[in-house]
């Protein structure tokens, strides 16, 4: 379970988080939308450790988040495009092997590769493992680095707009086995959508985020207008 | 809506006067000022004289007449080939023994790679030095040291070359995309995993390219290294001026022309390859 617990963030003088409480279950797909701006990345990267806090705890499963607890998926996909589709695979678990055994990916162990393979079946990619995973599309390329978040073996699995350089078949695709490793595998994804359809069919909860706090929790059905400016009050410059 | 079939229909909108910038014309001035002035200076510097040229003009013809035709007897040539190719692989253990210590400075002085901001200054620094120190002088030090040869040629394309493509390889490993980098460092990579698993193979080919056209400056390089004794086909060319034999300079002139470009056309068609599969 991971669990942020009153997080502040503060860039130079502008509080971009304030106040932030927000559980997500193991098991549990989390949305979370807001409009351009409110801190939906801010918090992604509080979880993460890489945004400046000035506040509060982010702990996994009771304990201080660690580096490796947490797997990120971004928006653009950051794969090493020349390198094949399982060495990408492979490099989520870098962060537990020795040097020697991961300098170069002929020095893979193995095992490493095994596992890496087994992770590219759970997202429908076995048969590219020796592509290059530039040649790869934008759908194939977010489900590698799934199938990396995977390897890394991290409890928590933190996706920023995983989506939103994706059409809507690959979009739904890729939420769909968020949600399934999600439940099967018992992780704690966390994503941050725009697609307020995408939240009410795939996540088990919906937080919504207004100006750096949050100001909706629970059923991913319920209205979310409120998050978003409407256009009758937008102001005119 | 229907389009305007007659140009002079197209909507039209009158252009603003530009700005007067006084400020930027004035430094126009001034900068012009400072490129003549230095060229004036210059001129004094060099004893660039007409007079002298001209002077010199019957002991050019001479020399010419003297070259021409060029020696081509089979000793000269087989000397000569065998003295080009000295100079080939000059250049080419010049270029591939400096790979190491080149991967290791720019890994050092690139700011994705580095370790800590004092070792980046130092690794910069020590590639400045170098870069700053030519070819030639290394060859002149190195022949002292170790003798006349091709070995101390090596040894002087070694070191500056490694200030070079060390230079120029920490540039593009700061210029490689930081996305793949970054994901990797979240993952809990190490410094070395990153640059072997992200930073190197997103920029392999911009790396290759660059030994390739430092193999080919280094080739060249290697020819005037030979003028200070420094081995290969340079050599020659400097026992042929000092024996006044400027047929036999002409045939070691000729056989350069074609080994230069010779490997200005491979490393060209290599290097075209590679950016076709990146
Ligand atoms: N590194 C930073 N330095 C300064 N301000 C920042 C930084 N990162 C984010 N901010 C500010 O924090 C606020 C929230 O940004 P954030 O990226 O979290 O928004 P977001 O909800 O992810 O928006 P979007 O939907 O556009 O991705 C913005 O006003 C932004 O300008
Ligand atoms: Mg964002």
């Amino acid at each position: 379970m991971l669990a942020l617990t009153d997080i502040a963030v503060r860039y130079g003088d502008r509080d971009v988080l304030h106040g932030i409480d927000v559980t997500v279950a193991a098991g549990e797909l989390l949305a979370v939308l807001g409009a351009n701006g409110s801190g939906k990345s801010t918090l992604l990267r509080a979880a993460a450790g890489l945004a400046p806090t000035t506040a509060g705890t982010v702990t996994v499963d009771g304990r201080t988040r660690r580096n490796l607890d947490i797997a990120l998926i971004f928006q653009q996909i950051h794969l090493v495009r020349r390198r094949s589709v399982l060495d990408n695979v492979c490099a989520g678990a870098l962060g537990r092997l020795p040097l020697r055994r991961s300098l170069v990916p002929a020095l893979f162990p193995r095992a490493v590769r095994e596992e890496a393979m087994a992770c590219l079946d759970r997202v429908g990619l076995a048969h590219r493992a020796h592509d290059r995973a530039g040649t790869l599309s934008g759908g194939q390329q977010q489900r590698v680095a799934i199938a990396r978040a995977l390897h890394q073996r991290a409890p928590v699995i933190l996706a920023d707009e995983p989506v939103s350089a994706l059409d809507p078949a690959a979009a739904e695709q890729v939420l769909a086995l968020l949600a399934e490793l999600a439940h099967a595998e018992n992780l704690a994804v966390l994503a941050v959508l725009h697609q307020p359809d995408l939240a009410r069919r795939y996540a088990n909860r919906l937080v919504g985020l207004r100006d750096g706090r949050i100001v909706l929790d629970g059923d991913p059905g319920q209205p979310v207008d409120s998050l978003y400016p409407s256009r009758a009050l937008q102001e005119v410059p | 809506m229907t389009l305007p079939t007659v140009a002079s229909e197209a909507p039209r909108l009158a252009v603003p006067p530009k700005p007067r910038r006084p400020r930027a014309a004035l430094l126009g001035w001034v900068a012009a000022g400072l490129v003549v002035g230095a060229h004036l200076m210059a001129w004094s510097a060099t004893e660039i004289s007409l007079g002298n040229l001209v002077a010199g003009w019957q002991g050019m013809a001479r020399f010419l007449a003297e070259a021409i035709p060029p020696d081509l007897s089979p000793q000269v040539l087989a000397d000569s080939v065998a003295g080009a190719l000295v100079t080939l692989w000059i250049g080419l253990l010049g270029t591939t023994l400096s790979i190491p210590a080149s991967l290791a400075l720019a890994l050092l002085a690139a700011r994705a790679t580095t370790p800590a901001p004092g070792i980046y200054q130092a690794a910069r620094g020590l590639l400045s030095f170098l870069r700053a120190v030519p070819d030639v002088v290394f060859a002149l030090i190195f022949v002292t040291a170790v003798g006349l040869g091709p070995f101390p040629g090596v040894l002087a394309l070694v070191c500056h070359n490694v200030g070079v493509m060390g230079k120029l390889w920490a540039e593009t490993l700061e210029d490689a995309d930081p996305a793949p980098a970054q994901a990797l460092r979240s993952a809990g990579a190490g410094r070395l995993q990153v640059a072997s698993h992200a930073l190197l193979p997103s920029v392999t080919p911009q790396l290759i390219g660059l030994l390739l056209y430092r193999f080919d400056v280094n080739v060249r390089s290697s020819l005037v290294l030979g003028l200070v004794g420094a081995g290969g086909i340079g050599f020659l060319i400097n026992q042929s001026i000092q024996l006044f034999q400027f047929d036999q300079m002409l045939t070691h002139i000729l056989v350069v022309l074609v080994l230069i470009v010779v490997v200005d056309r491979v490393s060209a068609i290599v290097r075209r390859r590679l950016g076709s599969s990146a």
